[in-house]
């Protein structure tokens, strides 16, 4: 039976076990450097740097883990923090919506999944930071909109309106796709 | 929990797309930049918990409590200094007692 995260928190804390938390930082390099990349539209050098400070401030806090909440919930919300900061001084993250004109609405007819897929990775970084963020959390990670709201620091509302605003602007950039319903 | 949205096909794509990220040494990156674990340390709790107690000990030794005017709440809205100034004293002290001790609990997370 594998560890689990509690056990590895644990042998962090109590003896300093560094190997213990290299297993935590393999479980979770994953969703975190990809949540990062989505969140600085595709930049994986600049996801990989908030990652990496990511975990190393995970490390540092770690006695501050109340395991309240899933571990991969306390380590989004350490990620969303490193984006928000690096944000506030690099103004092409901050920006907001693309304009729709750009962001391919109303397209022809398409029919390949492959292209389908590319033009989803590039509508999602059209969105708004806010629903991008929700859409990534909720529908890609699998977090509840109050694990979400947690991670984002704002009201589960916003959350919610955050996902459904932010799927509906997908659904009408992607609506030229006939095959999208069966792809 | 969420509502269950299974029959969304704009669903089915995201999820398809979170793939999994290689780690190729992501992770031995991340060690080699770990620095030492900082051991909690409970001086400064203590400190801060007994400069509030002296604190605490002073203001009750020192405050001249007999010559404190009633606390009267139309009194108090007279807005009268010779009143108002001395509950003012009590209030800032005990405040800063507090914030002393909410400070040191805090220090430790």
């Amino acid at each position: 039976m594998s560890v689990t995260d509690a056990d590895l928190i644990a042998r962090v804390l109590t003896r300093e076990d560094q190997h213990a938390f290299a297993e935590l930082v393999r479980r979770y390099q994953s969703p975190v450097r990809a949540f990062l990349a989505r969140m600085t539209r595709g930049d994986m050098h600049l996801a990989d740097d908030l990652a990496q400070e990511t975990f190393v401030k995970a490390w540092r806090k770690l006695h501050t883990y109340r395991g309240s909440a899933q571990f991969s919930t306390w380590l989004f919300g350490i990620a969303f923090n490193e984006f928000r900061s690096v944000a506030r001084q690099r103004k092409e993250l901050a920006l907001d919506e693309i304009e729709e004109s750009q962001a391919g609405a109303a397209q022809p007819a398409r029919e390949s999944v492959s292209q389908l897929r590319l033009d989803l990775t590039d509508a999602l970084k059209r969105l708004h930071s806010g629903e991008r963020a929700a859409i990534v959390l909720c529908c890609q990670n699998g977090l509840t909109h109050e694990e979400a709201a947690q991670v984002l620091e704002c009201p589960l509302g916003t959350v919610k309106t955050n996902v459904l605003r932010g799927k509906e602007k997908l659904k009408r950039w992607l609506a030229g796709y006939q095959d999208y319903e069966r792809a | 929990m969420n509502a269950p949205e299974e029959k969304d096909p704009l669903d089915t794509l995201l999820r398809e797309q979170n793939n999994y990220v290689d780690d190729g040494g992501f992770t031995a990156r991340v060690m080699a930049a770990l620095p030492p674990r900082r051991r909690r340390s409970w001086l400064q709790p203590i400190v801060l918990l007994g400069a509030a107690a002296i604190g605490a000990a002073l203001a009750i030794r020192w405050l001249p409590w007999e010559s404190l005017p009633p606390l009267d709440a139309s009194a108090l809205l007279s807005l009268d200094p010779k009143i108002t100034m001395p509950w003012l004293s009590v209030l800032l002290v005990a405040a800063s007692i507090a914030w002393a001790a909410v400070a040191a609990v805090q220090l430790d997370d």
